[in-house]
């Protein structure tokens, strides 16, 4: 082994608590990376294999923007058209009590029609007799996995509620998929005849759509052109590919959010290496100028530091793999029940370890490394050979270097805000500014620091006299080395700020406008498997009896369906408001009363923040609906804001949603009660009048209020999560930074200690340090944390979301991250204090 | 380098260093001429810009205006990477002290100057046991730095220097660090080894006794060298 090499791996060892540090900063960045992106990918494989599982082989669908499409089409593609490769489906989803917190998948389809679409069904090696699923109308099949889960057999019956209805429906078959893959894709489905899924789902006459399969050539699209021609209004073929994309589409910015963070921790992971690596250059810059002075070159010196730092990156990155397989099974969880809650419904059996996931993760962690390594590696090689490289000299260096950073950290910052304003609802580029303006203000913090010292420097000559003074003066005269400490603690506690002020401000705004828009005191749904969304079709006989109580005075109609234009998602609701209601909408411009009686009258929709938003409308506008007679282009005469849904929101009073579409069906109910009246016993009444087999979910206000403000709190777990493990990176990073710099010191303290000063002032005089460094880094990542949340909230939200919301800035998350600084430093002290007051002053002025 | 004529020449070398606003002149217009083989000491007050000097000579500083030629070389006509391989080849160091890598053996030390040239074979190890037992610390080859003496380090660090046959020997205040009889045994293995050598040395130091041992004491004096 070549001598050079063979001093560092020595030096690496003797330095063991600064090797584990910096290998724990670059595990933990890449496991919070590959977490992150295994938790979404996983998602995302079991979104994909079950939508092609049920999908099968089918080229093209036929689709209406109104969800479902008349039965008597399928009759117009067969046999006027001619197309034998069509299958009809319908699609819902059920829940079952044997099988406790899963969505059950019912897919109805015909087995006849089957041959050419899903190999499963139509026999061969799965072994399914269709002639099963025609015995009895209701019949259902189930994969042997759901069927053991539930312990169920052939001829048991299974118990399942369906849009609030209760059904016993017989097992008539189960099927054990032949491949792995079909496994996975079929895991939370139920199979059933076209007939009977219609029954359950109370779709009669209607189907979720007809399944095609087209050739790939000119008879294919000959038949494409007779289908286009023949399909009536408000039916639509798309390709199968478009479908998944516009689901997958849908949570395309809550992706890149979490990507984001998770990017975050490897920046702090950088900022680790960098801390560790500058140390370890400081060091040994005594040792670096030999080896110069030897007549080693600069590139063999920064060749010998990067290699270390590669070793320290491949090791770290393998490390970081395995803690993320780890975080990966607990991330899932939440991202799924996030998508779950806010999106649509999707099963993830396992996470997908991908393998260019690893790959991507450990490029990105060795790259990091290298990339943080670079600058002391350089400074390395500029490593003064003569002897007299003087601390002061290095460190008068780095205060000629402070201000020129500062001076860059504030170009670097505008170039951020430049970027910020373009216009585009792009989120790399929003991101891509936003890391500017952190990176920007981590190069200003060395000369804040300065700044803040000076100025408490008085003070602290007043309380402690001459150990106060040292103290202070003591940061600015080690800023070579305690500067890129202080950015990380400054950086990672401003990012904590950020995204504390981000979160308190969306609640805030959440509970503002849920206390604005829920005004009705009881409300009434159905059960069904998306916690945001409530859906289906409530019976006419419950709402006549509930809204028939005598102490009910009033109610509110809602009507929401899910709807797909131009691929993309939105809601279109149709609403029947109690005079009451009529406030509950808050317009960004126009007045309320004005925008609600043409409302009322019919005389155009109003719109949500996001729906105009990611569309790039504005009030006046119109948005084109396909109703029951063709396309009808509608306009927007008001928007309001609106944080239910991120897709949007189209909303019609229900008089005009009566004259456009033929459904009477209503989804959920808002009941107003007589002053006075007890909301709790309201609903205890209501449920009882429910009648048996079926069931609804009635809550008062407050329990709506908070079933809201949970499914809150759930989705910015995983962004608390991820805001705790990149704090945890930087918090580490300081403390061995401001530790190491402290046990660097051996030698000057020795100095004190043989001059006559006791382990208690000494004790005393580092913790001073090191508590000032923490201090001042609380508090200038006050102002940039808060400066951080204005770019989250009023930037980076509204373009993913397309949400404004009100900042609210809390004193507690203040207060948090000053002390939450303070604690971490003066932490950072103790160790080598104590450390420092148990040596012996001899043996620490021996030094090296 | 050629074994007559002049090893080391300087001419009307000039260097200062940025203070803050002011500029502070350490060599102000210096010339001097060394030969091959010479034993030069050099004298002057702390500050006076001895060490300076020393950096000038072996390339690792270039000086603000003039010629410095070293065996030939003019360094100032080389890049850094050429003149660090020129230091590399040509020049051996010792220092007051941080001689040693703290983390090689003592025999590693001395190894490193000849794998850096290059001369890595079978012969190295020998030539390097060699030089220790030149030193007379042979038994302590396994040994690491921390663990001599402060004089036991500067004659390894003068083994190191010289291991790998330099043409010019740079030490700056060898013996600054030691007391009288160590720096007198540090004094008698250099001046052992480059006999045998015959290399060029020159030796910074406050040290009349060993300034006295040497053929040629130069004093550095406001910025100008002069023969003592
Ligand atoms: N890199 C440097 N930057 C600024 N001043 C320097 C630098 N190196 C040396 N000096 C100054 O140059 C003068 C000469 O230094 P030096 O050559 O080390 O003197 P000597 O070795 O004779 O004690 C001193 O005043 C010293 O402070
Ligand atoms: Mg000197």
């Amino acid at each position: 082994m070549r001598l050079l090499t063979k001093a560092s791996l020595r030096y690496l060892t003797h330095h063991r608590l600064q090797l584990l540090l910096s290998v724990l900063g670059v595990a933990l960045g890449v496991a919070v990376v590959l977490s992150i992106d295994l938790a979404i990918q996983s998602a995302q494989t079991g979104f994909r294999i079950s939508a092609e599982t049920v999908s099968g082989r089918t080229t093209h669908v036929l689709v209406s923007d109104l969800g479902s499409v008349d039965e008597r089409l399928l009759n117009t593609v067969r046999i006027d058209l001619d197309i034998t490769a069509s299958a009809p489906v319908v699609e819902g989803f059920a829940t079952s009590s044997v099988l406790p917190g899963r969505a059950l998948r019912i897919l109805g389809i015909d087995p006849f029609s089957e041959g050419p679409f899903r190999p499963y069904v139509a026999g061969g090696s799965t072994g399914l007799d269709v002639s099963e699923l025609m015995t009895t109308r209701t019949g259902v099949v189930l994969p042997a996995s759901l069927a053991e889960e539930g312990g169920v057999s052939v001829g048991d019956s299974l118990p399942m509620v369906v849009e609030g209805e209760a059904w016993s429906v017989p097992l008539v078959a189960i099927i054990e998929p032949a491949d792995e893959l079909a496994r996975a894709g079929l895991a939370d489905v139920a199979l059933m005849d076209v007939a009977g899924a219609q029954e359950v789902l109370r779709m009669v006459g209607r189907l979720s759509r007809i399944d095609l399969r087209i050739s790939d050539d000119e008879a294919g699209s000959a038949e494409l052109e007779a289908i286009a021609g023949a399909l009536p209004d408000g039916v639509g073929i798309e390709s199968v590919g478009t479908r998944s994309e516009t689901m997958s589409g849908m949570i395309g910015a809550f992706d890149v959010n979490l990507t984001a963070l998770s990017l975050l921790a490897l920046i702090f992971g950088m900022f680790l290496i960098y801390n560790a690596v500058t140390f370890s250059v400081v060091q040994r810059r005594e040792i670096l100028g030999r080896l110069r002075a030897l007549g080693v070159t600069r590139d063999e010196i920064v060749r010998l530091i990067l290699t270390e730092a590669l070793w320290i990156g491949i090791v770290g990155a393998l490390l970081g793999t395995l803690v993320g397989i780890f975080l990966a099974r607990g991330l899932v969880g939440m991202v799924t029940r996030t998508i779950n809650d806010l999106y649509f419904s999707v099963s993830v059996q396992g996470i997908d370890l991908r393998p260019f996931l690893f790959a991507k993760a450990c490029v990105l962690g060795v790259g990091a490394t290298l990339l943080a390594a670079l600058p002391p590696a350089l400074e390395a090689a500029g490593a003064n050979p003569r002897m007299a490289a003087l601390r002061s000299v290095v460190e008068g260096r780095a205060r000629v270097l402070v201000p020129r950073a500062a001076l860059v950290g504030s170009i670097l910052c505008a170039v951020g805000i430049g970027v910020l304003s373009i216009p585009t609802r792009n989120l790399v580029v929003s991101f891509t500014g936003l890391f500017f303006i952190i990176t920007g203000l981590a190069l200003i913090t060395p000369a804040g620091t300065l700044v803040l010292v000076a100025a408490v420097r008085p003070l602290l000559g007043r309380v402690w006299g001459t150990l106060g003074l040292m103290a202070a003066r003591g940061v600015g005269a080690s800023l070579s080395r305690t500067a890129p400490a202080i950015a990380a603690l400054v950086v990672a506690v401003s990012v904590t700020v950020g995204l504390g002020v981000m979160i308190q401000s969306f609640r805030g705004t959440l509970v503002q406008w849920l206390d604005g828009t829920l005004r009705a005191d009881v409300y009434v749904s159905l059960p069904g498997p998306t916690a945001s969304r409530a859906a289906g079709t409530m019976w006419p006989e419950v709402i006549e009896d509930f809204v028939g109580h005598p102490e009910v005075s009033g109610y509110s109609t809602y009507r929401g369906m899910d709807l797909v234009r131009d691929g993309e998602a939105f809601r279109l609701v149709a609403l029947e408001l109690d005079p009451r209601g009529e406030g509950a909408f808050d317009f960004l411009e126009g007045s309320s009363s004005d925008i609600m009686a043409r409302f009322r009258a019919g005389e155009g929709v109003i719109a949500s923040e996001p729906y105009v938003f990611r569309r790039g409308l504005e009030r006046g506008d119109s948005v084109t609906l396909s109703t029951a007679s063709g396309d009808r282009a509608l306009r927007i005469i008001g928007v309001f804001y609106d944080y239910g849904s991120e897709q949007g929101t189209v909303m019609m009073s229900r008089s005009l949603y009566d004259r456009l579409f033929d459904d009477p069906g209503v989804t959920s109910l808002g009941l107003f009660l007589e002053e006075g009246a007890d909301s709790e016993r309201v609903v205890g009444d209501l449920l009882a009048l429910v009648p048996p087999g079926r069931a609804v979910i009635a809550r008062t206000n407050d329990t709506l209020r908070s079933a809201s403000l949970e499914v809150f709190d759930r989705t910015f777990q995983v962004t608390a999560v991820l805001r705790l493990l990149a704090f945890v990176v930087a918090f580490v990073g300081v403390l061995s930074a401001l530790a190491a710099l402290q046990l660097e010191r051996a030698r000057e303290l020795g100095l004190l200690r043989a001059s006559g000063m006791t382990p208690g002032q000494l004790a005393r005089l580092v913790v001073t340090q090191t508590g000032l460094i923490g201090l001042a880094a609380g508090v200038l990542a006050v102002p940039m944390g808060i400066a951080l949340s204005i770019v989250m909230i009023f930037v980076v939200n509204k373009r993913s979301f397309g949400w404004t919301l009100n900042m609210e800035v809390g004193p507690e998350v203040l207060l948090q991250a000053v002390g939450l600084a303070l604690v971490g430093a003066i932490l950072a002290g103790v160790y080598p204090a104590w450390k420092m007051s148990r040596t012996s002053p001899a043996l620490a002025l021996r030094g090296e | 380098m050629n074994d007559r004529g002049p090893s080391i020449e300087l001419i009307d070398v000039h260097k200062s260093y940025e203070e803050g606003e002011r500029t502070h002149e350490v060599l102000t217009g210096t010339s001097v001429s060394i030969r091959a083989g010479e034993r030069v000491a050099i004298l002057g007050p702390s500050g006076s810009g001895k060490s300076t000097l020393l950096n000038l000579i072996s390339g690792i500083d270039l000086p603000d205006s003039g010629t410095i030629r070293v065996g030939g070389t003019d360094l100032g006509a080389l890049t850094e990477r050429d003149r660090t391989l020129f230091r590399r080849d040509h020049i051996g160091f010792v220092f007051q002290f941080f001689n040693l890598l703290p983390t090689l053996t003592v025999l590693e030390n001395l190894l490193l100057p000849l794998e850096l040239t290059g001369s890595t074979n079978g012969r190295a190890d020998d030539r390097a046991r060699e030089l220790l037992a030149a030193v007379e610390l042979e038994a302590r080859a396994g040994a690491f730095p921390d663990r001599l003496s402060g004089g036991e380090q500067q004659r390894i660090a003068i083994a190191r220097a010289l291991v790998h046959e330099p043409d010019l020997l740079l030490a700056d205040e060898p013996t600054g660090n030691l007391d009288q009889d160590t720096g007198t045994r540090v004094v008698e293995a250099l001046e052992a080894l480059v006999a045998a050598q015959g290399t060029t040395m020159i030796v910074v130091t406050h040290s009349r006794e060993l300034a006295g041992r040497m053929d040629r004491i130069l004093e550095l004096d406001h910025g100008r060298l002069r023969e003592g």
